[in-house]
């Protein structure tokens, strides 16, 4: 069947959509930002990349109130003047070219807006807008075409933005060409006939190559200087003995009058290693591997004074406070209800989809997303000390266990160098004195580990772009080496293993028609419900082409949807929502009768009776009751053939904080899979894995929720798995794209392959030591000899590891 | 043989304005975002457009 797409934002049209200027759209949302856009003279945005958009979110009035604090408008102000603003926002949803387009125009839209201009690499707007503009109004205004604003904390990306490297680089770079040129005479010995020119060009070199030493080459020092007062060796040993002997030798040269030295070698040297650095650095700027839980927390809460309502940050909540949740907001700290029930979605904190009901009286934890009417609460345990922070503090108190061990290979190499320059010196002391100091010097100069230096950087930054095309993002190169050292797999289940964007979905009660299964799928499209999601992709196989239209369209928080189609009313939603009859009578009946399962069964069919704790969701036409739809978390597609191939290598456990639902259905489809626990609270799962650090394994965890953040912390290597990369991740050295899971083991191997290439790369580098030693030794390392193997070297290790790294696709 | 002074010094004051103006662009952010700019340049003869339409029709635009 073929569906018409969304000319919005590219999902299917069901039944006969919502239709403007002969074009089809899934939802009123998208029909709107397309009037808004084509009535602004924006249409170019759909042009320029097709379907571009993205589905727009029902927006709360209420929900950006918050940013009209002065206190907390202050803080997203980057700065303001008589007339204008300036503020920074994070804008998760900018993906291509039309965004920039529709974001660079928003003044036609709203001209409050004065300008804006986007940094696409971090996700990020930078807006001028009218100084009397609400910043709830802009926030508002973002929402509604589509890109909601992020207000999580950002202090993180913030010190990102050092382009210190770009500086140190530019200085090496231009000392690089400008010595190579000036020094050019010499290589070809023109410079003899000229003493006095090539004195001047000497003098030259000189001067440019003294910013090189102490600005740009003083990470190296620096790095090595700290390294050795905490007794133990790192990479840039050497090479600061390589670049100082090399620097100190040219010196030398230049002022006895002996021509330019190697110093064009020294300055290429640098360039060559701060390319390296810099192409380590580029990593992933729009993503955020550091928040901790106050990026999730809302950043401030309506609190009731009385009888007035006043919003106020979150830290100046006290306990015992009376604060107002509204739908669809995150609770921020422990408290009891006091209105009456609510429905609590913890998927944000223990990855299950499916909302939990809360009555009056019951204690919710924070982190918790609110669905229904907005309630009352009083606070019990401030937002730094509610239960889930609590866990996060214990964890960055102790500090993760660090990887000790010097780096062995560098610590090796130091010492044979030490010993063939020892050697070499006695050597040319017994045959020649005169020379010693140039062997000595010449031998540290040629073995300075440079490729070596650049084959890490390298080869490590091209796989981790090989493994960022394949959806998983590493925060830095470390983590490609604690992956290699893995030996066991932690995996949480809930959310993980399941998936919480779709559940397994059933239909229990009477065969639908054609006619109904059309009507039904045409309203939960209208929701953005996650469980109206899932009924979508549960019915979409089974409807036909239509004509139908819905009229009306209601959703009543945290009680169903409803919707008039074709002069019939269509309810999908609770028991109570379907007839408000049904509950009066249920009330009235409610002491013969204690369970609104019994009562309910004298109106429907003894098969539809509902099974207490199941999640369901019901469905009546025109007020008959039909049956009811039942959702179950699913596994995700692939996962179980995933863990069947890791078991082969890895042992594998399972760590789950709900009932042992799925245990058998895990141990009979991986037999392999031994180590299942459930019931486990996120202290519980840290404990496991420490546990098992204890015992010497290296542990990678995978989780996604706020109650695995500890875990992830804690284990070798944390992957954090996500519906949305850009949201909602704990703290975690990679994150990982959900629909990428199965995968995993084809991302282990590619981080294993980088091993390969560093070990070719190694050997080559070697060779090249090799090489240049038996000219220093036999001392016939001149200038042209270094000026020539030093840049030959560097050059020829990128290029093994770029093709190498790219090679696997 | 004298004039090849005056082009090291020559030289090496381009250089010097090439590293400069490096460090002015560095500054300014123009190697904070490699994609936006190579699409925005593509947007620009049609927000003149625009801006000519909005001024010929003096108010009375049509969609």
């Amino acid at each position: 069947m073929s569906q018409k797409s969304c000319y919005h934002c590219g999902d299917d049209v069901i039944g006969k959509g919502f239709n403007l200027d002969d074009k089809a759209f899934c939802c009123n949302g998208c029909k709107s930002v397309y009037q808004l856009l084509s009535s602004n003279d924006l249409g170019t945005f759909y042009n320029l990349e097709s379907q571009a958009g993205t589905r727009p979110k029902e927006a709360d009035k209420h929900k950006y109130a918050f940013l009209d604090v002065a206190d907390i408008r202050k803080k997203y102000i980057d700065f303001e003047d008589a007339t204008s603003a300036r503020s920074t926002l994070f804008l998760p949803q900018i993906h291509c070219s039309s965004c920039i387009y529709l974001l660079e125009n928003l003044h036609r839209i709203d001209p409050q807006v004065k300008s804006c201009q986007v940094n696409f690499p971090k996700r990020e707007a930078t807006l001028i807008f009218d100084k009397e503009m609400p910043l709830s109004e802009l926030a508002n205004l973002l929402s509604k075409i589509g890109y909601e604003p992020n207000f999580g904390s950002r202090e993180e990306q913030k010190k990102k933005q050092s382009r210190t490297y770009l500086y140190k680089l530019g200085v090496a770079g231009f000392a690089f060409g400008s010595i190579m040129l000036w020094t050019f005479p010499e290589y070809f010995d023109i410079a003899k006939s000229n003493p006095e020119i090539s004195q001047f060009s000497a003098y030259l070199a000189f001067l440019v190559s003294v910013p090189v030493i102490l600005y740009s080459a003083s990470d190296y020092f620096i790095s090595a200087f700290k390294a050795l007062r905490y007794r133990s060796i790192n990479l840039d040993v050497p090479i600061s003995i390589g670049i100082l002997a090399l620097y100190a030798q040219s010196v030398f040269k230049i002022f006895a009058g002996e021509g330019t030295g190697y110093i064009d070698s020294f300055a290429g040297f640098v360039f060559f290693l701060l390319i390296g650095k810099w192409f380590q650095s580029k990593t992933y700027q729009s993503l955020s591997f550091e928040r901790d839980y106050t990026a999730y927390f809302p950043v401030a809460v309506t609190k009731l004074e009385g009888s007035k309502e006043i919003i106020v940050e979150i830290d100046q909540v006290k306990i015992g406070d009376k604060i107002i949740i509204r739908n669809q907001e995150v609770l921020p700290c422990d408290a009891i209800l006091l209105s009456d029930e609510i429905k609590i979605d913890y998927s944000f904190v223990t990855g299950e989809s499916i909302p939990i009901s809360k009555k009056k009286g019951d204690f919710i934890y924070a982190g918790g997303k609110l669905l229904g009417k907005k309630s009352e609460l009083v606070v019990e345990k401030e937002s730094n000390r509610s239960h889930l922070t609590q866990l996060w503090n214990e964890v960055n108190k102790e500090e993760k266990k660090k990887d000790t061990g010097k780096d062995k290979l560098s610590t090796y190499f130091l010492f044979a160098l030490l010993t063939i320059a020892l050697g070499a010196g006695i050597y040319w002391y017994i045959y020649d004195s005169a020379r010693t100091t140039e062997i000595i010097v010449s031998i540290l100069i040629v073995a300075c580990p440079c490729a070596l230096a650049l084959s890490k950087p390298f080869t490590y930054g091209n796989i981790m772009r090989v493994l960022g095309r394949k959806g998983l993002y590493l925060k830095n190169n470390e983590v490609i080496e604690k992956i290699n050292a893995t030996t066991d797999i932690v995996f949480d289940k809930t959310g993980t293993l399941t998936t919480n964007s779709s559940n397994h979905v059933d239909f229990i009660g009477a065969p639908l028609t054609e006619e109904q299964i059309n009507q039904v799928i045409l309203l939960v499209n209208s929701s953005t419900h996650p469980l109206s999601k899932s009924i979508v992709r549960h019915l979409k196989d089974m409807t036909t082409p239509n004509n139908l239209e819905l009229t009306e369209f209601q959703e009543i928080e945290g009680k169903g949807i409803e919707g008039e189609i074709m002069n019939q009313t269509v309810k999908i939603g609770t028991l109570e929502f379907w007839n408000s009859r049904v509950l009066e009578h249920w009330f009235s009946q409610r002491s013969k009768a204690p369970t609104l399962q019994s009562s309910f069964s004298s109106f429907v069919h003894s098969d539809a009776q509902p099974i207490a704790n199941e999640t369901a969701s019901h469905l009546s036409i025109n007020g008959n009751y039909l049956g009811r739809f039942v959702f179950q978390s699913e596994f995700r597609p692939g996962i179980i053939e995933v863990l069947r191939e890791l078991a082969k290598k890895f042992t594998l456990h399972v760590l789950s904080g709900d009932k042992d639902k799925d245990k058998e259905i895990l141990q009979k489809e991986v037999p392999e899979l031994k180590h299942l626990l459930f019931e486990q609270s996120p202290k519980d799962k840290l404990d496991y894995i420490k546990k098992l650090q204890d015992g010497q394994r290296k542990v990678l965890m995978i989780g996604d929720g706020l109650n695995d953040a500890g875990a992830l912390e804690v284990a070798n290597t944390g992957i954090a798995i996500s519906e949305d990369i850009f949201r909602f991740s704990p703290k975690s050295d990679a994150i990982l794209e959900a629909s990428k899971l199965y995968s995993l083991k084809n991302h282990i191997e590619t981080a294993k392959f980088s091993q390969s290439v560093l070990k070719i790369c190694y050997i080559f580098s070697i060779v090249y030591n090799i090489v240049g030693l038996a000219f220093a030794i036999s001392g016939n390392l001149t200038p042209l000899v270094a000026a020539i193997l030093m840049p030959l070297s560097s050059i020829s290790i990128v290029l093994i590891s770029t093709l190498l790294a790219l090679s696997r696709k | 043989m004298g004039v090849i002074y005056l082009m090291l010094v020559v030289s090496f004051i381009i250089a010097i304005i090439f590293l400069l103006g490096f460090f002015w662009a560095t500054k300014n952010g123009q190697f904070d975002d490699d994609y936006a700019p190579s699409v925005r340049i593509l947007f620009e003869d049609e927000e003149i457009q625009v801006k000519n339409k909005k001024t010929e029709s003096n108010g009375n635009r049509k969609v």
